[in-house]
């Protein structure tokens, strides 16, 4: 077997000065000679630990000027790793190792550092008509295949997310990153047509609406990105816009009849046998600022809030509520450098409020004024019935 | 004073080898993970204003199951006991619930400030919600009406909370520690001064819910219990430190210690920082049973699954370094381990 033909390239070596050895015996007596060896007395010690501990408690030396291991490479003269022939020796100094030495035996790149790979399997057997298909549309989305491929179809039958089938998360077209579109490697789309991704996945919309003058995005979706399913009932054709702007909370996306549990699913939180109205905006008396309505002022392509773009409110300043209480970082006792140094705000609140990430509420507050008709619309399309009569009370 | 005798036997693994990688990460830095009480599914909260829910197989591989959106980034992500239902808390002052199993999501959950933490609170009475936030409140909700049962005022700004029930500990900015009882949940039953002194970065509560750890910017944790007769067994120790050049023994880099998890069953706890390190600590022997190699990039979040079993980290930025640290090509990554026992069982007491 070739199982120990690692062993046959790589013989024991010193991590202090990176000599090889016959066998580890060697190796372990070459350490004790040449680097655990106290220079005060003939004394010869097994480990650098033990060095350390020898010169502090017998000779006295305080653990701040303990001479350096004596023979060593610079930066392996140190008594923190504790070497006892092969082992201890940090993990990459032992692949840097074995990369150098490969470059050496002039061996290819991880012959030595990784296991010999497995043969891979090869299956024989004829693929499926699925499979097929799959290959199919893989091929053609590699190819970048000008028509797109078939919407998926959505089977209502899927519940949420036990059982759902796989999705990916592609990284929602933000500006900011490497554009997706075309960018986007096609290859192996973890689920395609026949496979559809779950409601949940990109209700019915992309995360944000088509930038103008994206290529390909007005388009039919394309290939390779993850086709956004439509909402599991109320299906819509696939070019069509949906009848509001695609809000950000879409998961409530309007369904006619869609009931707020489906029925067999446990109602919410005890109440056994009462089935619990879930909050909608509009239906229940939630401030305004604080419905989750489509929102479509913040998903135009102007400003769009990852995008990097100007928000449109400009994030505030952190501002102490008083100032009064301020905090100072007490001293430090030695010399130290601390990593994060605010004493007043957190590296979050920080980050909360740099463009990127900030949050305006007036960006909310007027938008969803402004929207609140669509809201109603959605509230109480989302629960025809009872929470009919409440948002007509309500306009 | 290093209470942690660094044992040799630490075993330090190659994590790079063996652990493994959850497919389709955010697009984001990874502001929270969270698993799911009844399942291996573990929820993850983002920086690029979603929650994402993940399904971990037997072998550790991963499937993206669902997503959905907040607003603004979210912060905070918790499961309700019976694994049914997530809750997050985003920067656009909301707590959201989505139900997994209709994939709906609502708004649960309203304050002025960004909702720093959410978290499930099981009590016999049935489940409630706690929400802390930067608006200085932590508010109680039943989910069933739009406002919230109880309303706690805060001294400052709510950084941190954890709850085992019926203990539950907030760290707010400046340093305050508050202990609720939550058979009293309108009243701190304690508050305190942070046993560190500098900025609270987490808390998190023993299994046995009769005290807590405190994690600061100054890479540091105390343990601390709550009952005044265990006093003497409060202590605090330095971690996530590195040396200012590879042969000096200064350990005078110091970063922060960004999260600390309790294993669920063994009561041995996991601090991540800043510095891209892990280690699992037994805070009874006061050992530290494993060091993880250092990673790429800071440590943002972990967690342990219910079990145990899974360990589940975060590779990606936390703003230590600022807007400029935010550089494109910034590791952003969850990474899975595999515990042994050994790494996360209790070690005998040797003093």
């Amino acid at each position: 077997m070739a199982k120990k033909k690692n062993k046959q390239i790589l013989r024991p070596w010193c991590w202090y000065c990176e000599r090889e050895f016959e066998d580890e015996k060697v190796l372990m007596q070459h350490q004790k000679a040449k680097h655990f060896k106290c220079n005060m007395c003939p004394r010869r010690l097994n480990t650098a630990g033990g060095l350390a501990v020898h010169i502090q408690q017998v000779h006295k030396l305080e653990p701040e000027n303990l001479p350096r291991i004596e023979n060593a490479l610079p930066g392996r003269d140190g008594y923190e790793v504790e070497i006892f022939g092969m082992e201890g020796i940090p993990a990459p100094d032992v692949a840097d190792y074995k990369r150098r030495k490969e470059i050496e035996l002039g061996l290819s790149a991880g012959s030595i550092s990784q296991p010999q790979a497995k043969r891979p399997k090869t299956e024989n057997r004829p693929l499926t008509e699925e499979e097929l298909k799959a290959q199919l549309e893989a091929h053609k989305a590699l190819m970048g295949a000008s028509e797109a491929p078939a919407a998926p179809t959505t089977d209502a039958s899927q519940g949420g997310v036990y059982g759902a089938p796989p999705q990916a998360y592609a990284a929602p077209p933000t500006p900011a990153v490497v554009p997706p579109m075309p960018g986007l490697p096609p290859g192996a789309p973890p689920f395609f047509p026949g496979m559809p991704p779950p409601p949940g996945a990109f209700p019915g919309q992309m995360p944000f609406p088509p930038f103008p003058g994206m290529p390909g995005m007005p388009g039919p979706p394309p290939p390779g990105f993850p086709v956004p399913p439509f909402p599991p009932m109320g299906m819509m054709p696939p070019g069509a816009s949906p009848p509001f702007p695609p809000p950000p909370g879409a998961l409530r996306a309007p369904v006619p009849g869609f009931p707020p549990f489906p029925p067999g699913a446990s109602p919410p939180f005890g109440a056994p046998g009462m089935p619990t109205p879930p909050l909608i905006p509009g239906a229940t008396p939630m401030p305004p600022s604080a419905s989750v309505t489509p929102n479509p002022s913040q998903y135009t392509p102007n400003g769009p809030p990852h995008g990097g773009a100007t928000p449109s409110a400009q994030p505030p300043q952190l501002t102490l509520p008083d100032p009064t209480l301020a905090q100072t970082n007490p001293e430090l006792k030695k010399k130290t450098s601390l990593k994060y140094e605010d004493p007043n705000f957190s590296p979050d609140e920080r980050r909360a409020i740099h463009p990127r990430y900030y949050f305006a509420k007036g960006q909310l507050a007027s938008a969803s004024e402004s929207k609140t008709d669509a809201a109603q619309i959605s509230a109480s399309d989302e629960s025809r019935g009872k929470k009919r009569a409440r948002a007509e009370d309500f306009l | 004073m290093a209470f942690f005798g660094s044992t040799t036997s630490a075993n330090v693994s190659n994590n790079a080898d063996k652990d493994i990688e959850v497919a389709d990460p955010p697009s984001d830095s990874i502001s929270s993970l969270s698993f799911s009480p009844a399942a291996d599914y573990l929820a993850v909260g983002s920086w690029d204003n979603n929650v994402r829910v993940y399904e971990v197989g037997p072998n550790g591989q991963t499937q993206g199951k669902a997503m959905y959106p907040h607003q603004a980034p979210v912060l905070s992500t918790c499961w309700t006991k019976d694994g049914t239902k997530i809750i997050s808390g985003g920067a656009d002052n909301a707590a959201r619930l989505y139900d997994v199993q209709t994939s709906q999501s609502q708004q649960v959950a309203q304050h002025d400030g960004p909702v720093k933490v959410v978290k499930w609170i099981e009590t016999p009475q049935g489940g409630i919600l706690a929400t802390g936030s930067w608006d200085k409140t932590i508010k109680y909700w039943d989910m069933r009406t739009p406002n919230p049962i109880a309303t706690v005022q805060l001294p400052e700004r709510c950084y941190t909370l954890d709850v085992a029930y019926p203990l539950m500990v907030v760290g707010t900015a400046e340093r305050h520690i508050q202990i609720f009882n939550l058979s009293n949940p309108n009243t701190a039953y304690k508050t305190m001064v942070s046993p560190l002194k500098w900025q609270t970065r987490v808390v998190s509560c023993f299994p046995t819910s009769n005290g807590f750890a405190v994690g600061s910017v100054e890479g540091r944790v105390a343990i601390q219990y709550v009952d005044d007769k265990d006093a003497q067994n409060n202590f605090s120790f330095k971690c996530h430190r590195r040396d200012q050049a590879p042969n000096s023994k200064d350990q005078s880099l110091v970063f922060a210690v960004n999260d600390i998890a309790f294993h669920p069953v063994h009561g041995t706890f996991s601090t991540c920082g800043s510095d891209g390190t892990i280690n699992f600590w037994d805070k009874d022997s006061r050992v530290r049973l494993k060091t993880f190699e250092p990673c790429p990039g800071p440590i943002s979040s972990t967690a342990f699954n219910r079990t145990g079993t899974i360990f589940a980290y975060a590779v990606s930025y936390d703003w230590s370094k600022g807007h400029s640290g935010a550089t494109p090509g910034h590791p952003n990554k969850i990474m899975l381990h595999a515990t042994k026992e050994e790494e996360v069982k209790k070690r005998q007491k040797t003093r």
